[in-house]
């Protein structure tokens, strides 16, 4: 994050925690600009002495913040604590493009993230 | 005429700010029209309200009480396609080639029906498996049901 100081619990962008998120696709749904795009797919885990269960295993996880209106009901709706706000702030681009943020874009800002945060 | 005079009766009586005008489309019952008043000593807000037909979505005005009304009214007209009796309402937001009146429930937003919305696909889904075709699919709230 550069230039103006901000407050850390600022509503700056959005945080992904990958390893929280389960692909369960509660966020896109509830998403009313329909930002979030999430794809996964399905993989079977054995272990020895348990029976085979699947589990879904994320693909892709962008936000179009060119259509995010910065409501947090993401954030609310995770039911896996997996989407938090982060402060960082300058993310304008050249293009619309240029606005929508992949997986690794809103993991990095996972550090920004205060502790404590719910 | 009760919508004029209890808004008036509501200023007379202390609520001298008004705040905003704007409605409520209630599909079948019509429109509500709500309209906000402060009053800045006895510290209260004063909601009003006032309902019309689809058929005919009608009220009076309020410019003769609040002369600020005027641009919600014509914001309201734009939007909602209510008119205001003893208001000619300029459009104040849409431009004049504008059809439709965009906060009406049954105005289709066209970006929604041309979008794949990213809610459809469940967990351990990508855009290919859409294609697959599937008795039940969660479907995006706010948009025309096209199925038969």
């Amino acid at each position: 994050m550069t230039g103006y100081p901000v407050p850390a619990s600022s509503r700056g962008i959005i945080a992904l925690d990958e390893n929280a998120c389960t692909s369960c696709m509660l966020c896109a749904r509830e998403c009313p600009d329909w930002c979030i795009e999430i794809d996964s797919h399905k993989e079977t885990v054995l272990e020895e002495g348990a029976r085979p269960r699947v589990v879904h295993v994320l693909d892709r996880f962008a936000i179009d913040f060119g259509l995010c209106m910065w409501c947090g009901i993401c954030i609310e709706a995770c039911p896996f604590d997996a989407l938090f706000w982060a402060p960082s702030y300058d993310h304008a681009a050249t293009e619309p493009a240029g606005m929508v943020h992949e997986r690794f874009d809103l993991r990095q800002w996972l550090s920004e993230v205060p502790p404590g945060t719910p | 005429m009760t919508w004029v005079a209890d808004v008036t009766a509501a200023r007379d009586a202390g609520a001298v700010f008004f705040d905003f005008l704007t409605a409520v489309d209630l599909e079948a019952d019509g429109f509500e029209v709500v309209c906000r008043l402060w009053d800045p000593q006895a510290r209260t807000e004063h909601l009003l309200r006032t309902r019309c037909t689809r058929t005919h979505a009608r009220v009076p005005t309020l410019t003769g009480v609040f002369a600020g009304a005027a641009w919600h009214e014509r914001a309201v007209a734009d939007l909602f396609g209510i008119g205001f009796d003893g208001h000619d309402t300029v459009p104040l937001l849409l431009p004049a080639s504008f059809e439709g009146h965009p906060l009406r429930k049954d105005f289709v937003l066209a970006a929604r029906e041309a979008r794949q919305w990213p809610g459809a696909k469940d967990p351990g889904e990508s855009d290919a498996d859409l294609a697959v075709p599937r008795r039940r699919r969660a479907k995006p709230l706010g948009t025309r049901d096209w199925s038969p």
